[in-house]
Formats: C-alpha cells, sequence, structure tokens
C-alpha cells in the first residue's frame, strides 16, 4: 500500500479514499511524515514558511447554538454576556494595526438580537478606516444568522459583504463535515451541506476562505477522511480555499469534557497534519495551529507537511475560555519558526509575501 | 541486537548526505562524531527521525517502557553553587528543607515500582542517614527498585567520609540500592564546566565512578543536559565517551537528553526552552550514535508530553514513569495522581502505534497494555522466522524466552516462539503451530565451558544464566539420568564478566555461539548439550517451539500460523542475507552464519516430537515448579548486562 501511494505523491496524482483511511490508521508516522513532506516540497518548494501578523478578536460571546464543544459562549441575558459597539471594535482594530497586524479574524457568537446593518458597518469602516488591515470576518454560521435575520438569501448576505469590501471568510465552524458527528456536537449549527454551501457560494463570488476541522471528540477515523473528501471535492468545484487548518478539541470547562476529558496526543495532530497534506492535493497550504498544538508541536508540524505557521494572534478568547492559553508574539514566532530550520516569510491573509526573515546561520 | 535486515525500507531521503551514514547504520558500522555532527546539522528531520526509528525497532520491536515510579529529593541544601540549579538552597535559606527517612516514606505510594533518590548535598548529614534512606526504602518496599544517589553525590561522600568510591557503592548496595541514576554528568566538556559547574565533578570521575558501580553489578543510567552553552561538538564527544565506557562494562541501562529548563538561571530568558527539533534531533543522534546502549529516554517531564510522544517514533523506547504523583490525600474511591499519570502514559504510548510496557528495574516486562503481541527471541537462530515476519494488525515484543513464558502465562502474548520447558509447562493453554529450533546432531549455541569431564562434576558449582529453563533442564537431565551426577546450579549475576571460580559454566545464544569459536579463559572443556543428547538418544534436540494461545479465534489462529509459514518460507531461502550481519556483528563468518543456521530443522516433524515426548517424561517434578513460578515477580534479574 505505502509504495503505491508514494508512487501516486510523486506523479502528482490523487490518492484514494481507502488509501487515506490506511495511512490514517496503519501507516507507520514517519512513512506518512516521509510522504507529506514530499508532497509539501512538490508543491511548496521555497524552503520558508509562511506566517500573518493577526489578531482574533470577538465582537459579541452571545450565542444560541449550544455547542457542547465550546467554553466561550453566553446565553442572552447571562451573567458575563457582551456585544461590543462597532466604534469599539473599530478602537480595538486601529490599535491592533498600530502592532503591526495585517488580518483581523473577526467572529461572534451567533447572536439573533444584532441586525444585518452592524454586520455591514463593521465591515465598510474597517475598510475605510483601518486601510492596514484586512477583514476577515465571520464563520458561516454567523452568515447563516444574517440571512435570518435580514430576510436575504445567503448569496445576497455574501454579495453585501463582498461589496462592502470583504475578501476573505474564515473556515471556522467546520467541526468535522460528518452529519452523524455534527448532531451530536453541534446540532443548532447546521448540516454539513450547510457549511459547504456558504462556501460553495462566497468561492463563487470570488471570496477565499480557509477550510478547518476539530476532531478528538467523537469521530472515527472514517470520519476525518469524508471530511477532507469532501472539502477537496469542493476545492476541485470552486478553487476557493485558501488553506486548510485542522485543530484538536480542547475540552477544558465545555461540556463534552465528560464524555472527553483529555486533549488528542501530539502523534494524532502529526498525523492528521501529515495526512491533510497527502490527502488535500488541490490545496496550496496547509497550517500548522502552534497555538492550539502548542509551540513545540506546532514547530515540529513544519517537518509533517504544513508549511504555514498560521497567525501572531495577539488577541484571543476562545481557546483562553477553555482554559488553553499559548501565547507569542512576532518576534518569538519568527525564532519557532528559525529553530525549525526554515526561513520566515510573513504573509497577508491571501497569503502574499510581505518579509522573509532569513534564518541566522546558527540557528539549527 | 540488530538482527532485523533494512534492505526492505526505502528512505526517500532529501538530504543525500545522510546516504552514506544511512549504509554504515545497516551494515552494522559504528558512526564517527563527524557522521554524528551530519546528522545534527541536517534539514531532513525526517530522515534521521527514520533512520533512528529503525534501529530503535530492531533493538525493541515496538515495545515503550515505563515504570510507576517516584522521585524523593531528600534535601535540597547543598554546598555546590551551580548556575544551572534552580533547586539547590544554602542552609537557613527560607526554601531549605531537609526530609527525615519517615517524612520520605510517608510520601512513597504502595505500588510504585522504582524509588529514585537524589538530593542537594548539605555539610552535617552524617553517612548512616544516607544508609538509612536506603534501607528504609527497601525495607517497606522490597518489590521496588531503590535507585539512588548521581556520581556527584557519591563522589561527596567518598571526599566527606573518607573512603574510596567502591567502599561506598558497596555499602549503599548493601543497604539495597540497585541501581544508580545518571544526573551529574551534564555535558563533557572541561569548558562547560568551568563556565557553569566549576564544583562539580567533571567527566573522568562520573565515568570512573559509574564503572566501578558496573564491576559490582550495579547497572546504571547515563544523561547529558543540552540546550545551555554547550556546542553540538561537544554533544557528541559526550555520546563518545559513553559509548566507550559501554564497551568496557556494559552496565549502562539507558541513555536520557536532558532539556535544559532556563527557569531562573540566567543562563538563557526563562521562555528560551530547547525547541522541538533540537529536542527530537538528539533523541535521534543518540539512537543512532549510542549502538551499545539497550535504551534512550524520552524523558517528557523536560520534553513535555507533546515531543516525548512523538519521540516514540524518532528512536526513544523508553517513557521513564510516573514520575511525581507525590502521595497525597484523596477521597477514598477517587482516583490516585499516580494512576492518571498511568493512564496518560499508556494512551501516548499507544498513540504512537507503540506496546505499553510496565517494567521493573532491568528492564524486564511484566505488563504489556496492549493486545494482539507476538513475542520476539533476539537470537541468531530465530533470524530466519523473524526476518520476514509482519503479521496484520500485531506488535512485536522482544523478549528473551523465560519472560516470554511468563507473559504467556498471563495472558498477555497471542503467539511466540517459546522456549521448550515454557511451551511444555503451558501446553493446556498453548496450542503448537507446527514450527520450532531443533538441532539434529549439535547445535553450538548451548555450551558447557568445564574444568571436568562429565563424570567429574558431582558437587561442583555450574554458573548459569537465567535466559532459558530449557538448556538448564538439558543440563540436569544430562547430568543426572545419563550420567548420575549432582551439581550445584548457580546464577551468574554479570554473564560471562562474573565467573567467579565456577567449575563449569553454561552459556547459551549469541555469547555460546562466539565463546565456543574463541574459547572461554579459565575452561579447557566445552560440551555441545544437542550432541550429547543425539549421542544418548540419537534423536534431534528441540529447544523451542512455535505455539499460539488456544483461545484465539479460529481466524486469527490461521492468520498467525500462514504468516509464520511464509516468513520462514521467505526466510529460509538465504541464511546470509537475512543473518550475515547479525553474525559478523558477534564475530561470525557469512559462511559459519549459513552453517549454524543450516544445521536447524524449523518445522516440527515425528522425530521432533518424539524427542519432545521423551524430554518431556524427565521433566515431571520441574515443569510443576516452573508452573508456580509462572508469576510475574519484579526485580527477577534476568537481563545480561553485556550485550
Amino acid at each position: 500500500m505505502l509504495a503505491s501511494i508514494q508512487t501516486k505523491v510523486r506523479e502528482s496524482r490523487r490518492i484514494s479514499r481507502e488509501e487515506g483511511l490506511w495511512l490514517l490508521s496503519n501507516a507507520e508516522l514517519l512513512d506518512l511524515a516521509g510522504l507529506a513532506n514530499e508532497a509539501r516540497f512538490l508543491r511548496n518548494p521555497e524552503p520558508h514558511v509562511t506566517f500573518v501578523i493577526d489578531t482574533n478578536p470577538n465582537y459579541s460571546n452571545i450565542c444560541t447554538v449550544d455547542c457542547i464543544f465550546c467554553a466561550f459562549y453566553r446565553h442572552p441575558g447571562e451573567e458575563g454576556e457582551y456585544t461590543h459597539s462597532v466604534d469599539d471594535m473599530i478602537a480595538n482594530f486601529k490599535d491592533a494595526a498600530s502592532r503591526g497586524v495585517t488580518t483581523v479574524l473577526l467572529q461572534g457568537g451567533v447572536n439573533p438580537h444584532l441586525p444585518f446593518e452592524y454586520y455591514l458597518e463593521l465591515v465598510e469602516r474597517t475598510v475605510k478606516e483601518v486601510p492596514g488591515v484586512q477583514p476577515h470576518f465571520f464563520s458561516t454560521s454567523e452568515i447563516l444568522m444574517m440571512a435570518e435575520v435580514s430576510g436575504f438569501p445567503v448569496d445576497g448576505v455574501l454579495q453585501r459583504l463582498w461589496e462592502a469590501g470583504m475578501r476573505t471568510i474564515p473556515g471556522g465552524g467546520a467541526e468535522i463535515l460528518s452529519d452523524g458527528v455534527k448532531r451530536k456536537i453541534s446540532s443548532k449549527k447546521g448540516t454539513s451541506a450547510d457549511w459547504l454551501n456558504v462556501m460553495r457560494l462566497a468561492h463563487k463570488i470570488g471570496f477565499k476562505t480557509t477550510a478547518t476541522m476539530m476532531y478528538g471528540h467523537l469521530e472515527t477515523d472514517e470520519d476525518i477522511i469524508e471530511h477532507l473528501d469532501v472539502i477537496r471535492n469542493l476545492q476541485g468545484e470552486s478553487g476557493g480555499f485558501t488553506a486548510f487548518i485542522p485543530w484538536s478539541f480542547k475540552p477544558g470547562n465545555t461540556p463534552l469534557e465528560k464524555i472527553i476529558p483529555r486533549y488528542a496526543t501530539s502523534t494524532r495532530y502529526l498525523r492528521i497534519i501529515a495526512l491533510s497534506r497527502v490527502y488535500l492535493d488541490n490545496f496550496q497550504h496547509i497550517q500548522a495551529s502552534w497555538f492550539s498544538e502548542g509551540k513545540k508541536v506546532g514547530q515540529i508540524a513544519l517537518h509533517f507537511g504544513a508549511d504555514d505557521f498560521g497567525g501572531t494572534l495577539q488577541e484571543e478568547n476562545v481557546h483562553a475560555a477553555a482554559n488553553f492559553v499559548n501565547t507569542t508574539n512576532t518576534e518569538e514566532c519568527i525564532r519557532l519558526i528559525h529553530e525549525s530550520g526554515f526561513a520566515a516569510a510573513q504573509r497577508t491573509t491571501l497569503y502574499e509575501i510581505l518579509a522573509v526573515h532569513e534564518a541566522p546561520v546558527e540557528a539549527a | 541486537m540488530f538482527h532485523k535486515a533494512y534492505e526492505a525500507m526505502t528512505i526517500a531521503f532529501r538530504d543525500s548526505a545522510l546516504l552514506p551514514i544511512w549504509e554504515k547504520v545497516q551494515g552494522g558500522t559504528r558512526l564517527s562524531p563527524d557522521d554524528g555532527l551530519v546528522l545534527y546539522r541536517t534539514h531532513d528531520i525526517i530522515s534521521l527521525g527514520r533512520m533512528a526509528h529503525a534501529v530503535q525497532k530492531s533493538r525493541s520491536g515496538d515495545a515503550v517502557y515505563f515504570v510507576l515510579n517516584q522521585k524523593i529529593e531528600h534535601t535540597n541544601v547543598c554546598v555546590l553553587s551551580c548556575k544551572f540549579c534552580d533547586f539547590a538552597a544554602k542552609k537557613g535559606d527560607p526554601r531549605a528543607y531537609e526530609m527525615t527517612s519517615a517524612e520520605i516514606l510517608a510520601r512513597l505510594s504502595p505500588e510504585i515500582k522504582e524509588v529514585h533518590v537524589t538530593g542537594g548535598m548539605p555539610a552535617d548529614w552524617p553517612w548512616e542517614r544516607y544508609l538509612d534512606i536506603v534501607e528504609t526504602i527497601h525495607r517497606h518496599l522490597p518489590d521496588a527498585d531503590v535507585k539512588a544517589f548521581t556520581a556527584v553525590e557519591i563522589d561527596f561522600f567518598s571526599k566527606k567520609f573518607r573512603m574510596p568510591i567502591e567502599e561506598i557503592l558497596q555499602q549503599l548496595n548493601a543497604a539495597g540500592m540497585r541501581t544508580m541514576p545518571g544526573g551529574g554528568a551534564e555535558v563533557f566538556s572541561e569548558r562547560v564546566r568551568r563556565e557553569l559547574f566549576p564544583q562539580k565533578i567533571g567527566a573522568d570521575a562520573w565515568l570512573a565512578i559509574h564503572k566501578t558501580a558496573h564491576r559490582l553489578g550495579i547497572p546504571t543510567n547515563s544523561t547529558m543536559l543540552y540546550g545551555h552553552i554547550e556546542t553540538i561538538e561537544e554533544r557528541l564527544i559526550h555520546m563518545t565517551k559513553l559509548r566507550e565506557a559501554q564497551d568496557d562494562t556494559g552496565g549502562f541501562l539507558t541513555f536520557i537528553p536532558l532539556a535544559f529548563q532556563p527557569g531562573e538561571t540566567g543562563i538563557k530568558p526563562r521562555h528560551m526552552f530547547t525547541s522541538a527539533v533540537d529536542d527530537l534531533r538528539t533523541i535521534a543522534v543518540s539512537r543512532l550514535m549510542l549502538d551499545n546502549f539497550p535504551h534512550i529516554k524520552a524523558y517528557w517531564v523536560m520534553l513535555t508530553e507533546e515531543v516525548a510522544s512523538v519521540a516514540l517514533n524518532f528512536g526513544a523506547d523508553d517513557m521513564d514513569g510516573t514520575v511525581g504523583g507525590e502521595k497525597i490525600a484523596h477521597d477514598a474511591g477517587a482516583v490516585s495522581p499516580m494512576a492518571l499519570k498511568k493512564d496518560q502514559i499508556i494512551r501516548i504510548i499507544r498513540d504512537a502505534g507503540k506496546i505499553p510496557v510496565e517494567r521493573d528495574v532491568y528492564y524486564n516486562p511484566l505488563t504489556l497494555h496492549a493486545d494482539h503481541v507476538v513475542g520476539k527471541i533476539p537470537y541468531l537462530n530465530s533470524i530466519p522466522f523473524y526476518a520476514h515476519l509482519s503479521i496484520p494488525d500485531t506488535k512485536f515484543l522482544h523478549a528473551v524466552p523465560r519472560r516470554m513464558g511468563m507473559l504467556s502465562a498471563k495472558g498477555m502474548m497471542d503467539a511466540g516462539l517459546f522456549s521448550l520447558m515454557d511451551y511444555l509447562s503451558q501446553e493446556e493453554r498453548l496450542e503448537p503451530m507446527g514450527f520450532c529450533i531443533a538441532s539434529r546432531d549439535q547445535v553450538k549455541s548451548v555450551m558447557l565451558f568445564s574444568n571436568e569431564g562429565w563424570c567429574d562434576l558431582e558437587g561442583k558449582r555450574i554458573g548459569i544464566i537465567n535466559d532459558t529453563a530449557t538448556s538448564v533442564q538439558l543440563l540436569r537431565t544430562l547430568l543426572d539420568k545419563r550420567y548420575g551426577v549432582q551439581a550445584t546450579f548457580e546464577r551468574m549475576h554479570g554473564g560471562v564478566n562474573d565467573l567467579r571460580g565456577y567449575d563449569a559454566v553454561l552459556l547459551i545464544g549469541d555469547e555460546a555461539l562466539l565463546r565456543n569459536k574463541y574459547g572461554l579463559r579459565g575452561y579447557e572443556l566445552v560440551f555441545d548439550l544437542a550432541a550429547e543428547w543425539y549421542n544418548w538418544q540419537k534423536l534431534p534436540f528441540v529447544f523451542a517451539v512455535w505455539a499460539m494461545q488456544r483461545e484465539l479465534t479460529a481466524e486469527r489462529k490461521a492468520l498467525l500460523r500462514s504468516s509464520v509459514e511464509a516468513a520462514l518460507d521467505a526466510g529460509e531461502t538465504d541464511f546470509v542475507a537475512i543473518a550475515g550481519a547479525h553474525g559478523r556483528r558477534i564475530g561470525l563468518t557469512d559462511a559459519e552464519t549459513h552453517e549454524y543456521l543450516a544445521g536447524f530443522s524449523y518445522r516440527l516433524g515425528e522425530r521432533e516430537w518424539q524427542s519432545i515426548r521423551l524430554f518431556r517424561e524427565f521433566q515431571h517434578s520441574e515443569l510443576a515448579r516452573l508452573r508456580d513460578s509462572n508469576v510475574l515477580s519484579p526485580n527477577t534479574r534476568t537481563l545480561n548486562p553485556k550485550p
């Protein structure tokens, strides 16, 4: 099995679901890593790893979706709930921009009490008032809520966001694109088809988006292959995904903690990074989420097929709510990449390279 | 023992500088410090890891060892002031503490198998206080290994109490200290020592103390502290010195690279931990350089659990243990911190695709936390079965025959090549698979080296190694039934380094092959036990049989049988190709290896069964004894420290 997959990878031919499942469930860890490394350098021959200076604030923590893996949200009226004004958010972005941030990844809550105009105003004013920053706003669930509150169809909502100046959408909320699992962990968040449909419509308009996966809870190996397969198919149709970002479920303070009390191990994460590099032959970038997996594991992932180190995350609240805090800054981010044996290339949301920081000679 | 041929494995090297090194590794050639530099400088971390993992698998199969252990730091008061140390305090400092033996005892959980004792070096403790710590722990936890005092402390005792190192070690050993930890080595460089720890002993003293311990039969660990001010060259010098010492004594159990923790030491900013890539690289390079070390440890306390997990595929086969887990009060019925830690370690090892093996002090497996395990014997004559053996959904555990028998008796092993005595003692449980290792008219690897002829051995002392019951029983049977002679059998703890005036010694396996060729100094006569049996009974002798648990499903049994059959068919075609490297490593020419392996029958035929039945008749009382002893007692020394 390994030899035939290796031939396919070298000839840039697509591997099957069965081959994917074999790699995930049976391959030796470093056999899989070797394949992923070959695929990585075939697709991105530059010996550099990209990163973005970004921030990840939230405009509201009010949410009615009740995902059992989440420790961040509050119900309307619950103690600790908040919704920031557009003015406050713009001030937040300006402050971030002054610290070098080029990408703002902004998400809620899925808050049914906010009018569609709130979102449009956020986008328009960001583009106009904080020109150094690219708005990378709103998950699919929020976009579906905008359609609900505004009465517009989903593509109408997306069209208006595009006209307001948004060009990219984050790929969160995919969790595991297998309805059996989604029903158990996030029954009110919509089906796999909902997530895929929003992405499909967005790509049609011209948006670029990322795709994510959250594993390490109730899914099977087959569910993971299903997830990778559907996004590979959509990418074949639309070409709108810039990168794939898997991360593991963080159980702290969530209802799901009672069933899944522990993080998935680092070895599992690395298998998934490497598998996604080999399986997602039409994705340009695979992102190592040092933030969710830890700096050391993030470094190792760069040798398992990942070519992007994600963002510096000047502000982050969702993982922090699950007691998982892992902060870094730009300088450290560059050092971590250098220590892994790569040059560090600062990028935009759309993966345009802004500056390349070569590794100092002595860094090994 | 590197008997697995690597040729089936192809590595797509991104860095071609690794190719010649891989050829050396495959051929069993020792790597030079320059090779080490190439390994340290390569960007091709995955290929480096794959080479190290291949060596790891050839030595340990799929096993990753851990132990239920606790660390006791009896005091932090210390006369030294080492720059990298955050732990030590001066007497009178509010942080300073000194524990009594009773306080130490109160902290220990009853289930532990190893107590790691190291601490500061206070100016005013009497020698008896140290002996008392060891004695107290040993008396209250007789099943636990007391691993006590680094070489730095031993040196301190020797100077302070004006006793030679040897005397210090002997007294501690007599009090119950069984092994020594590997701390205090730091990095073997005078430059670094002068800069960071000028009051500590240097490389020569550290190595001399460990070698003395080895000669006294006290195995030890070894460490290297990396990620501070040392150079890569200095790390490689460190490894080379350890490798030379191991060549001399064979007493090191494991090598532990320790990632430097900056803390408040001021040597590095406190957030500047070693990089994960450096951590994995150091594990892999040490596995490749330290070709005479049985184990490489991923010490998760310093590496983080996450990096340690990955290290299990980069050359490390040892996860240390539960380490902390101080005995603290917890609600009745609640899970103890140690149990939680144990579960987590088992999960990490399983996720790495390995068998979690709970071990004793000598790395003997006590409990396997995995299903579908097949046992693998590390001897040259079993290579025809194992060189090409792969079984779907199955993991391999390397173990000496007696230990495999014990694990099988606990139902922890699906199948394996069992020593004949172990098979016979478990016939109700084990089903023979039709394969064996049987001599024809001689064996060459089960040899009695003696100063007396058979009939003159009456009342004499014969040294044996507790590796296998079968060869010992064959010897007993020959003495008793053929020659009518009664001799005493004594276990040689140090292998052939520990002959201590035996009148004869029984050697088996690779050691016997080698001594058969070159002789064993001090013994003039050499007897081949299979030849003796043949001359007596005109039958082959069956040393080992393949057997599997009767309770397995028919499907699983068929899979096991057909896998072994296929592996043997492939293995028998060219003995030199599969075993030549192993033979050369133990000093045999390719022609000798071929002749040796061609001398066995690998399939159980009628004459082999006839021989088994005849031998069984002689063994009634011994088989009963063996059944009773199939309790996995920890700390029964079955390890021969000389690799």
